[in-house]
């Protein structure tokens, strides 16, 4: 017996990505197989790399000084809600968690060391007031007239997937009637730079899974679910667009960057999103991966699915779609939670672009070349991030 | 209460009163005179004194850290070690750690801004740049106690520390871990203070030895408590209080919240919570006096909490709970200048 209060459900479903804005044109465009990559130098002069940037946003709002972050996760959300005609009151009181690891960063210039003072005098002063991770999920909820509880998610690259999970913990405490819950990252020079400086960033198009792969790209964007309980959703006649029958959240404690070698921490989370979901390894038809194209991260990953579909009667289709638009940090979860869910709607796994040498695996069936489509009643969004951090989301379509 | 809710079995802190574990002195402190830069002037803060922390927790290695790691790991080790906890005793795997902070590691984005400053972006330093990050304090804690349950940073305008204690609870009573340490913390750094100042934030306590006690603005603090949650019913366990149903929320009906938060209780206790808004005084933290009526014993905001801003609702309930003599009810309740509140319902051991 399904209990309604306690099965949580999507019911809108909000983007900016490269792509543009709206959830139909990225999935038109990852349809297409099109990919959004490109030379960092044509943004930020004087950076190797590739990135994939959002364009022009709309302007939203006026009066205060918002980051980058800030605008993409307040277009998303207002995307998210574009369709909801249920009570205001249900809006206004629902519960906000936003992820984000760049938050205001990227409003702040390296003068600031020289004296912060001085930078702050010369119009630095309000640019730093949306430096705190907290305004993103302030930022959403002054947007769009939320009241309810707010939280800013800040767990490295697993931040977006682990924003759903605590927003599906506050609907099973009846803590808010809805919750938009998602991730946004803007593009700025101290990640590209951070990541520049450990090396990790692949000079071209990233090959996540793939035996030549160098590294990622930093790409930017926002994704914000609606979560409710299936009970609200129906007494408000919404459409549920799936149902996130599972969820986990782990951690490895093995390394402050680099992930557990046998991908431990993480196999660990998918079994136990999976037991939450009660959901066998057979039923899984597809896991859109964290696969971010880093030699340890990739290699650690595989190790997880074989070790957590081991058993299995066929492969586990599994693909990294940060080969379309890069690594979008903490908004990264979020938009693969939606692209999971897109998945599962248009039937469609969507490949790895450019795995051409996927890395040797009995286990797992990599996804590469033609868009392959079937019926997916259930899938899986994974993630990781430093500091050995794991999230897994299984998602399922919805019962008619 | 009700036996699913948890209970609070462990207390450190790293604070300006020091390392301890437990309960912390009730006397108020004074700010101290900021040294660790050049300020035009006499200036103060809440600042906790330098320590070696492997001489609170022998074999901590900390030379790598920036302080807010470096308490984060003090504070849990103290708490576990309050509570009793032998880890060895437990699937680590099931348990969590939740740490709350407005800033996160400021410090080293500090630096890693300084060495882009000096050496182009192209020239930054590498070891720095991972620890940047808001979860490294709490991936060092899971790190050193391989604590491989739930890992998770949050901060939310106002009531960080007070969602990261709802959001532990819920942790526990969804199944989803069965201990939690909680964290709360931020540090104090040149570019986050100057930036209080220049914002026409602080008061004027923090430029002047004088006492000003009806001044607004807000003597900035540092520091990180930690907080040990499980369910009850742990046989050797010593329980400060036991955490009841809460609520946290940008703007609303405060009171009415409130009002079904507490249903027919009457709490004997309220601990007022400010979160280092200006104008957050300790009148306007009072909705429910009305509700309460004239009995409950309330214990103010204090500055030394306050000055931590979002992430000082821990230290606000460590220092009621070392004032508060009395078993009973209690309110622990935040508000913030923009209409928000924190409410949470406590039972007193």
């Amino acid at each position: 017996m399904i209990d309604a209060q306690k099965t949580i459900v999507v019911t809108g479903i909000g983007v900016v990505s490269p792509y543009g804005i709206g959830l139909s044109s990225l999935q038109a465009g990852m349809l297409a197989g099109q990919c959004c990559l490109k030379p960092a130098t044509e943004l930020y002069p004087g950076f190797a790399g590739t990135v994939a940037a959002v364009g022009e946003l709309p302007s939203l709002a006026e009066g205060h000084r918002y980051s980058r972050t800030d605008w993409l996760a307040m277009a998303a959300a207002r995307d998210a809600v574009a369709d909801f005609d249920g009570p205001g009151s249900a809006l206004r009181e629902s519960g906000i968690f936003m992820a984000t690891t760049v938050g205001g960063l990227s409003e702040i210039d390296a003068e600031i060391s020289r004296g912060p003072a001085a930078w702050y005098r010369h119009g630095g002063l309000s640019r730093a007031a949306s430096y705190p991770v907290s305004r993103v999920a302030a930022s959403v909820g002054e947007h769009l007239g939320i009241e309810g509880p707010a939280c800013a998610v800040s767990v490295a690259c697993a931040s977006g997937a682990m924003a759903i999970a605590l927003g599906a913990n506050l609907l099973l405490d009846q803590a808010a009637p809805m919750v938009l819950a998602g991730g946004s990252d803007a593009l700025c020079p101290f990640t590209l730079s951070g990541f520049n400086s450990l090396q990790a960033l692949h000079p071209e198009p990233c090959r996540p899974f793939d035996q030549n792969r160098q590294g990622l790209n930093i790409g930017e964007g926002a994704a914000v679910l609606v979560l409710e309980t299936q009970d609200h959703a129906t007494r408000r006649g919404a459409r549920i667009l799936a149902v996130l029958r599972g969820w986990a959240m782990t951690n490895d404690a093995t390394h402050p960057t680099a992930p557990h070698k046998d991908g431990a921490g993480l196999a660990s989370c998918i079994r136990r999103a999976l037991e939450m979901a009660e959901c066998g390894i057979e039923e899984v038809g597809y896991v859109n991966a964290h696969g971010t194209g880093t030699p340890l991260n990739d290699i650690a990953e595989t190790h997880a699915y074989e070790n957590s579909f081991h058993g299995r009667s066929r492969p586990i289709p599994v693909s990294s779609t940060k080969s379309y638009f890069g690594h979008c940090l903490g908004a990264a979860g979020a938009l693969e939670a939606a692209i999971t869910i897109t998945a599962m709607q248009a039937g469609a796994l969507f490949p790895t672009l450019r795995l051409t040498d996927p890395i040797e695996s009995v286990g797992i069936d990599w996804l590469r070349g033609e868009l392959r489509r079937q019926p997916l009643p259930v899938a899986m969004s994974v993630s990781a991030g430093f500091g050995g951090s794991n999230a897994a989301l299984v998602f399922g379509r919805p019962r008619s | 209460m009700n036996a699913i809710w948890p209970v609070l079995t462990g207390i450190g802190s790293v604070t300006p009163y020091g390392p301890l574990a437990g309960l912390v002195p009730t006397e108020p402190l004074e700010p101290s005179t900021i040294t660790a830069w050049t300020t035009p002037g006499l200036r103060r803060a809440f600042l906790v004194e330098p320590f070696r922390p492997a001489a609170v927790v022998p074999g901590l290695k900390t030379r790598r850290l920036d302080r807010l790691s470096a308490w984060a790991l003090v504070a849990s080790s103290l708490a576990l070690r309050d509570a009793g906890i032998d880890l060895s005793q437990w699937d680590r795997s099931r348990i969590a750690v939740f740490f709350a902070t407005g800033f996160g590691c400021v410090e080293l984005t500090e630096a890693f801004f300084q060495s882009a400053d000096a050496n182009g972006w192209a020239g930054t330093d590498p070891i720095t740049f991972p620890e940047t990050l808001h979860n490294a304090p709490a991936s060092h804690v899971a790190l050193f106690h391989d604590l491989r349950g739930p890992n998770v940073t949050i901060s939310s305008k106002s009531f960080a520390a007070e969602s990261a204690l709802l959001q532990s609870a819920s942790l526990l009573r969804n199944g989803q871990a069965d201990l939690a340490v909680v964290l709360a913390g931020d540090t104090l750094t040149q570019a986050v203070y100057e930036w209080y100042e220049a914002a026409q934030l602080l008061s004027p306590a923090c430029f002047s030895h004088e006492p000003m006690p009806t001044a607004d603005g807000f003597i900035p603090g540092e520091g990180v408590v930690a907080m040990v949650l499980e369910p009850a019913g742990r046989q050797t366990a010593r329980s400060y209080a036991a955490l009841g149903a809460g609520r946290w929320a940008m703007g609303g009906d405060a009171r009415s919240s409130i009002h079904q938060l507490l249903g027919d209780i009457k709490p004997d206790f309220i601990f007022c919570a400010g979160n280092g808004a200006p104008c957050s005084s300790t009148a306007e933290a009072y909705p429910v006096r009305d509700l309460v009526g004239e009995d409950p014993a309330i214990y103010p905001a204090q500055t030394v909490a306050t000055g931590m801003g979002e992430a000082g609702a821990l230290l606000h309930l460590l220092l009621a709970l070392s004032k508060c003599p009395g078993l009973g009810q209690a309110l622990l309740l935040g508000r913030s200048a923009q209409g928000g509140y924190a409410a949470l319902r406590l039972e007193l051991f």
